[in-house]
């Protein structure tokens, strides 16, 4: 009697287990998985880190999205090539009236959407129209501002009048803000992105991958791998481990530099050490003490031995400018002269100011790239008696609510991703960083109203009063690593746009 | 004297005396960064080598022993100090409160630390203080239930009959007769929980949720390796045995305690 | 016993509504408007405001809990305000992967610790018992994530025998579900059964002392015998225990795991959603695994309820 209640008490929770699994294997759950065989020549693999939270960068901010869609799914007016220049795309050329005030494109014919409508002049007005109207959510609208009215000339050919010239503004059309679209096709951007772009999305498993297939009715040259997954991963380390295990195919934009060694040396993988648009800004708060004091914020300059955090920190991968301008902008000059490492001009500057002994926080992302920045310039500043105490913010969330919407904060780092901006960064004194912009206000507003050499004369002014100011310093510029298997080509080695374009990329 | 209680005693005293050590006598700076020596191997002037920012890991290795005792006593004296005294009411007072009390140990039950140290980390940012508040908070069920289990059984006892029939006011009975007999039992989860939080602090660390740099910490100084496994396995075998040598020892002298004040309680139980 | 289920029932309810509470109240102390997250790095206010008309979220916070509470009874945890999709399909697909990961681990670890445990116990005096026994200290106090990764460097990189991490549903290709399962089961296994063996070894070391033990070697068999047809089946209720408390413990403590083999489960949809500052998928996701815990605590309360007949006497 004892015993056999016992035993049925066994069988009924080994039963219940039992059955939990059969019912739960016979489903199925995780959806679409990971596996693909990597032989097959249609199909990609890449691996990412940070997925799109969803895929509509009209309502919502995160690099992630765009990287996935634009150039892929959306397409815009016009294009940035790999040297930064800016090339037609739905537009087949160009003209600009004598005042600078308008443009006037002619499309490209027998353009349609992924949902079967057609691409004409009314498209373009729609979709600039739309980035002005409250239908967009995404504080980058502000770049279409400038645009005073769009005027459809006939189905191939459109106008745009400006209130003002803009030497920005052709070049924001070849970034999300230009991206086309349908009036058919924008219901449920989050989930079902409708573009003219060669790919359409396939399937999406949140937590997982992005499926993309090579569409039949695209107007341009086919892409080279019709299917595409894009798998997403936690962190580094799970990339470099499914690509040597042959899971995925192509790591872009690796962010384990220190892992690269074996790949390097193995002949069945290449690695592409390009260049980005992602300035690794060591910010100070301008408007608060210590660093509201300009010696201050020059002595961190004197102090941070830039060279050294980018080979401690990053294994010497990335170009080191002193300036918030990446090499593949117009006006790039090379400011690494301006604040040279110099420990004792540093003392002496923080001596002058009377902040000898000086605490502060540094409140730091939880990026790898910062946490590594972060300790080395502790240490660094430690040399000139400054004592810093680190503080983990949980990226994004935490940062952007405590750094970068409410200022509250002395030193941060951040990766600033966003192309061509040096304005966006120091041109605001509302911005986080906080810079008094009264000495560049009006030369900048000059130069984006005159012709091309007076605004890249103006603008290289412009930034250098920036970092002569102090008003933060620009690390090192953030490279653009790609590994893959030997038989890829056409992977765009530098990252000058915010997307991952993949239809150039083929096995040889 | 039994073995267990023996092997406990001397890691968690091998774990104590070097954190104690640490804030005396360091052969290098825990954070000073010299990258012209990283991932060296062991030598007269790196006992322990390196690591990948030319920190000396023998330096850390000590430091890192401050906050795995730092984070353990932190969140056993905050899983003490509020489980037992609950536990002791609610098994004096029966009724209403024990019922309110025990239920309440039900819910912070279903938040087990990882998931309380997620919610912190999420409010409050990652830091050792969230991480200790997680677990500690974590671990109160554990002392509530323990000490009222305890509790029970002593209420039953002649003296304490004895006391309340000379109407001694329950605080004091609390004090005097049923803490006394529950330090025991105490002791022993305190042991088995500081073993739990060390563990919890290095799997916080590992998601990036528990001490922020460049504090070294052990289980920070895990998840750091991460890149080395293929190159420079040392960085991540150091920091391992650590935490495996304090857990361990943790662990021992728990199974130790117990056998010593309760052989009754059946060996091996966690 | 009825009324004994009905309490348990009752408490389960209780608890349940409580827990509610206190997610919401925690849910709502999280810094940051969820509006301002959603409009990043350019957010201008009036784009704030107008998210935050589009949320839901400038209404009054009774009002917003009766919202997801309601919902909730439903089994319907509404649209996220940062994927703009629903949540419950995605939870309930998350639910399962966990679950799988989970159980299969929790069945290895029983199959190596039961085992063991009993050898450990029967020959708790010898040598042999007591390696059985310092292996299971060992294992631990061994992190399972660092068990995980080392497995992943030597199995899967340096020997190239299964794929370092990913997830494959068992019903799309079940030959590659297994193959990406083995080692995440076994990080996770590992750890488990160190902890169940101890609990076997000493549920057995006690009945081994038990009369009818004693009786059943009087008559003749061996005490593996002995052991094996009369003592396992009363070791079984501490380790039952033992193991319905690890098995809700680990559905959450799996993430660490869940992540160094890339598994997309409840774990990795907590942390990623607590990153985007995805409140409502947040909120969601820690209901569900605190409801799986209640709801565990409630069958094994039942059940011991229902089949001990000491439990049914007791108070």
């Amino acid at each position: 009697m004892h015993r056999s209640t016992r035993s049925r008490r066994t069988g009924v929770l080994g039963a219940l287990l039992m059955s939990a699994v059969l019912t739960l294997t016979a489903c199925n759950a995780g959806s679409t998985g990971t596996a693909g065989s990597t032989a097959d020549k249609s199909k990609l693999t890449v691996a990412l880190t940070g997925e799109p939270v969803n895929l509509d960068f009209t309502t919502t901010a995160g690099a992630a999205i765009p990287q996935a869609t634009m150039s892929n799914i959306y397409e815009g007016l016009v294009s940035v090539d790999q040297t930064g220049s800016i090339k037609p795309l739905l537009a087949t050329g160009w003209e600009t009236s004598g005042d600078n005030k308008s443009y006037t494109f002619t499309l490209q014919q027998g353009v349609k959407f992924s949902n079967g409508a057609d691409f004409d002049a009314s498209d373009v007005k729609f979709s600039i129209e739309r980035v002005k109207s409250d239908a967009w959510l995404n504080g980058l609208k502000s770049k279409m501002d400038v645009v005073d009215t769009v005027e459809v000339v006939s189905p191939e050919t459109v106008k745009v009048n400006l209130k003002r010239p803009s030497q920005a503004w052709l070049y924001s059309m070849t970034t999300l803000v230009g991206a086309m679209f349908d009036p058919s096709g924008v219901a449920d951007l989050a989930n079902k992105p409708v573009g003219t772009g060669p790919y359409a999305l396939e399937s999406w498993t949140r937590g997982d991958s992005i499926k993309l297939t090579g569409r039949d009715d695209y107007w341009g040259m086919k892409p080279g791998i019709n299917n595409v997954t894009l798998r997403y991963f936690a962190d580094a380390i799970a990339t470099t481990n499914a690509l040597t295990s042959g899971d995925v195919d192509l790591i872009y934009n690796m962010q384990a530099p220190e892992l690269l060694s074996s790949f390097q040396s193995n002949p069945e993988f290449q690695v592409l050490d390009g260049t980005s648009n992602g300035e690794i800004i060591l910010s100070m708060n301008n408007k608060v003490a210590p660093f509201n004091d300009k010696r201050v914020r020059q002595a961190v300059m004197y102090a941070v031995d830039r060279k050294e955090v980018r080979d401690t920190a990053w294994n010497g991968l990335g170009t080191l400018v002193g300036g918030p301008v990446p090499p593949t902008d117009p006006y790039y000059e090379d400011l690494n002269d301006v604040y040279p490492y110099d420990p004792a001009k540093a003392k002496a500057l923080l001596k002058e100011a009377g902040a000898e002994n000086l605490d502060i926080t540094f409140t730091v992302p939880t990026r790898p790239y910062a946490t590594a920045v972060a300790e080395v310039v502790f240490s660094q500043l430690k040399e000139v008696g400054i004592n810093v105490k680190i503080q983990s913010a949980e990226f994004p969330a935490v940062w952007l609510d405590q750094v970068f919407n409410r200022h509250d904060y002395q030193m941060s780092v951040v990766l600033a991703v966003e192309a061509r901006d040096v304005l966006t960064m120091f041109n605001n004194p509302n911005y986080y960083i906080g810079y008094d912009n009264a000495k560049i206000k009006d030369e900048a507003a000059r130069a984006d109203e005159s012709d091309v050499t007076t605004y890249i004369a103006g603008m290289k002014n412009v930034v250098r009063t920036v970092v002569e100011d102090a008003a933060s310093d620009t690390l090192f510029i953030f490279p653009n690593i790609s590994v893959a298997k030997a038989g890829l080509s056409g992977i765009g080695a530098n990252s000058v746009t915010e997307a991952l374009s993949l239809a150039p990329i083929a096995w040889s | 004297m039994n073995f267990n209680l023996l092997a406990g005693s001397a890691l968690v005293g091998l774990v104590v005396i070097v954190a104690v050590l640490s804030f005396v006598w360091t052969p290098y700076d825990p954070v000073r960064i010299n990258p012209q020596v990283k991932l060296q191997l062991p030598s007269a002037q790196h006992w322990l080598g390196t690591d990948n920012l030319g920190r000396d890991l023998f330096t850390r290795i000590l430091v890192g022993a401050r906050i795995t005792l730092l984070v353990g006593v932190v969140s056993v004296g905050i899983a003490v100090l509020i489980g037992t005294p609950l536990g002791i009411w609610a098994g004096m007072k029966r009724g209403a409160v024990e019922e309110i009390t025990m239920r309440g140990a039900d819910i912070l039950l279903a938040f087990p630390a990882l998931l309380l140290a997620i919610m912190f980390a999420a409010i409050y940012g990652a830091s050792t203080v969230s991480a200790m508040a997680a677990i500690g908070l974590a671990s109160v069920p554990g002392f509530a239930r323990v000490a009222r289990a305890g509790t029970l059984q002593v209420m039953n006892s002649e003296y304490i009959l004895a006391a309340r029939a000379a109407s001694q006011r329950p605080l004091r009975i609390a004090r005097r007769h049923v803490l006394p007999n529950l330090a025991g039992m105490l002791i022993i989860q305190c042991s088995v929980t500081f073993a739990l939080a060390v563990l919890a602090e290095a799997a916080l660390s590992f998601l990036g949720l528990g001490t922020p740099p460049p504090v070294p910490s052990w289980g920070r100084m895990l998840q750091e390796s991460q890149q080395y496994w293929g190159t420079f396995p040392l960085m991540a075998i150091l920091p391992g045995v650590a935490i495996a040598v304090a857990v361990m020892g943790f662990n021992l002298l728990g199974d130790g305690l117990r056998d010593r004040f309760d052989p009754k309680l059946g060996r091996g139980k966690a | 016993m009825l009324i004994r289920i009905f309490k348990n029932l009752a408490r389960f309810i209780v608890t349940f509504l409580a827990a509610t509470l206190v997610v919401f109240g925690i849910m709502r102390v999280l810094p940051g408007d969820p509006a301002a997250i959603a409009a990043g790095e350019n957010a201008t206010p009036e784009i704030v405001e107008q998210l935050a008309k589009e949320f839901g979220t400038d209404r009054p916070l009774p009002v917003q809990f009766w919202d997801w509470f309601s919902g909730l009874l439903r089994g319907d945890f509404g649209v996220s305000y940062v994927t703009r999709t629903d949540i419950s399909p995605l939870v309930l697909d998350k639910v399962q992967v966990s679950l799988i990961l989970v159980t299969l681990a929790m069945l290895l670890a029983l199959a190596i610790a039961i085992p063991l445990g009993t050898l450990a116990a029967v020959r708790h005096k010898k040598a042999s018992g007591a390696l059985i026994s310092a292996l299971s200290q060992l294992g631990i106090a061994i992190p399972g994530f660092l068990l995980g990764i080392l497995l992943v460097s030597l199995v899967s990189l340096r020997l190239g025998w299964l794929p370092a991490n990913g997830w494959t549903p068992p019903g799309e290709d079940f030959g590659d579900f297994i193959r990406r399962i083995i080692l995440p089961v076994t990080a996770l296994a590992g750890v488990q059964s160190a902890i169940v063996m101890r609990y076997v070894r000493s549920a057995v070391l006690e009945t081994m002392h038990e009369d009818y033990l004693r009786t059943a070697r009087a008559k003749g068999l061996s005490p593996m015998k002995a052991l094996l047809k009369h003592g396992l089946r009363n070791a079984a209720i501490p380790v039952l225990t033992v193991t319905s408390v690890q098995f809700a413990a680990l559905i959450i403590g799996a993430v660490v795991i869940e992540r160094v083999f890339v598994i997309p489960g409840l774990g990795s949809m907590l942390l990623t959603a607590v990153g985007n500052r995805d409140l409502l998928t947040v909120q969601s996701v820690v209901m569900v695994l605190v409801a799986i815990t209640l709801l565990i605590n409630l069958i094994v309360d039942v059940l011991y309820t229902i089949l001990d007949p000491r439990l049914r006497a007791a108070d």
